[in-house]
């Protein structure tokens, strides 16, 4: 948040580029994840692992789903 | 023709056949015709041991039950190891969403125009009542929140409510998430989501709805509101809202932006935490179905067993019956 409060009284960077909280949150920790040490850094980044699958839905009907499935870093 | 006297004859050796002199004349038929495997598989001809057949369907029977009764052993264990894991996880993550309620307040009751449902279920089967629990309150809530001028939505997690809800209110569905215990269940993954169900859609309040889990056997259907920034602002200038004023912000942000960050940050713990409560419900209810079904093939099989035990015995004695009863004829016409 220091980040944000110093870019002045405006909206902070991240929500100007159209990020939300959680994933400025989420970019965050990653960073913080990846300057850990050998044995933490492979357990910690265990945590980023994530599989899901989303479909939107229109008129009662799904559209084609998607696989999200990423490590963001 | 032909058909019709290999028929004939088919009948005639049944009822020979019938009789004691089966061994002789089965071996007999086997060598020497066409027509013996047409009458075979017209099922007038019953193999050798058809006497037998209602006792080989009950052992039948019971190597199934038997079976199913290790496979329901087997899930239960599974579950049981599953859920040890997945409980310790889930009490640590209701501390993320707990100071939200002291900081916030929750307010069930919030009027608003565009409200989201967010069902958790599960993916698999097999684990009691606790998805039909899910639907069933969600359809309650679909019912309290909608009315003449406001939208009502679905965003439905898992398989199993999906195909239930996509049978009769298919039209309120606006997003489906599956699969999200694949690999495991992760706050990055539960902000993924969130992100984009906030980017996606537009709504004033998301009430979302999960199985709280209690203990094994106890699971508590539980709602948590989460506001939007816009309905948080509001609530906030009515004074509605907890003991936020209490606090001072720092920095240079507004009020609002601390609010949009903080409903974002709580809509992301919140559904954090329901999956893993759901997750934790899911393997308790699927322990318990299975105990439950692994009785019921005990049951099953003790009743199979004495029934089958039963007939064999009154087989036995029938037969022993017409050995008598053969042998002491012999010795009177003797």
């Amino acid at each position: 948040m220091s980040a944000a409060a110093g870019s002045g009284g405006a909206a902070p960077f991240w929500r100007a580029a159209g990020m939300t909280y959680v994933s400025y949150a989420n970019t965050c920790a990653a960073l913080v994840r990846n300057c850990l040490k050998e044995p933490f850094k492979t357990q910690a980044l265990t945590r980023e692992q994530v599989h899901y699958k989303i479909s939107k839905w229109s008129d009662g009907v799904p559209e084609k789903s998607v696989v999200r499935e990423t490590t963001p870093s | 023709m032909a058909s019709g006297s290999a028929r004939k004859a088919g009948m005639r050796l049944s009822s020979l056949l019938s009789g004691s002199l089966a061994s002789g004349i089965k071996s007999q038929t086997a060598a020497a015709s066409p027509w013996s495997s047409s009458t075979g598989a017209a099922g007038e001809l019953g193999p050798f041991g058809s006497r037998f057949a209602s006792s080989q369907a009950v052992r039948n029977r019971m190597k199934s039950v038997k079976s199913i009764q290790k496979i329901t052993k087997a899930m239960k264990m599974v579950a049981a190891s599953k859920l040890r894991g997945v409980v310790s996880k889930t009490e640590k993550s209701r501390g993320l969403w707990q100071p939200f309620i002291a900081l916030l307040g929750d307010h069930p009751g919030v009027d608003a125009k565009k409200v989201s449902i967010l069902t958790v279920s599960t993916d698999r089967g097999l684990c009691g009542g606790i998805n039909s629990t899910a639907v069933k309150y969600s359809k309650a809530l679909l019912k309290l929140s909608s009315g003449p001028d406001k939208e009502v939505s679905y965003i439905i997690v898992g398989d199993k409510a999906r195909a239930i809800l996509q049978r009769d209110s298919k039209q309120s569905i606006a997003l489906t998430v599956t699969e999200t215990q694949k690999i495991s269940i992760s706050f990055t993954q539960a902000s993924m989501i969130v992100d984009e169900i906030v980017k996606d859609l537009d709504f004033d309040v998301v009430r979302v709805m999960y199985n709280k889990f209690n203990s094994v056997v106890q699971f508590l259907p539980t709602v948590t509101t989460i506001l939007s920034p816009e309905t948080l602002i509001r609530e906030s200038e009515s004074g509605k809202l907890g003991d936020l004023d209490a606090y001072e912000v720092e920095g240079a942000e507004m009020k609002s932006e601390v609010l949009q960050n903080l409903s974002e940050f709580q809509f992301a713990s919140v559904l954090y935490n329901a999956f893993l409560e759901n997750a934790c419900s899911e393997q308790g209810a699927r322990m318990s179905a299975m105990d439950s079904s692994t009785r019921n093939a005990t049951e099953m099989l003790d009743k199979l067993t004495l029934s089958y035990n039963r007939s064999r015995q009154a087989t036995i004695t029938t037969e022993l019956i017409e050995i008598i009863s053969g042998a002491a004829a012999l010795e009177a016409s003797n």
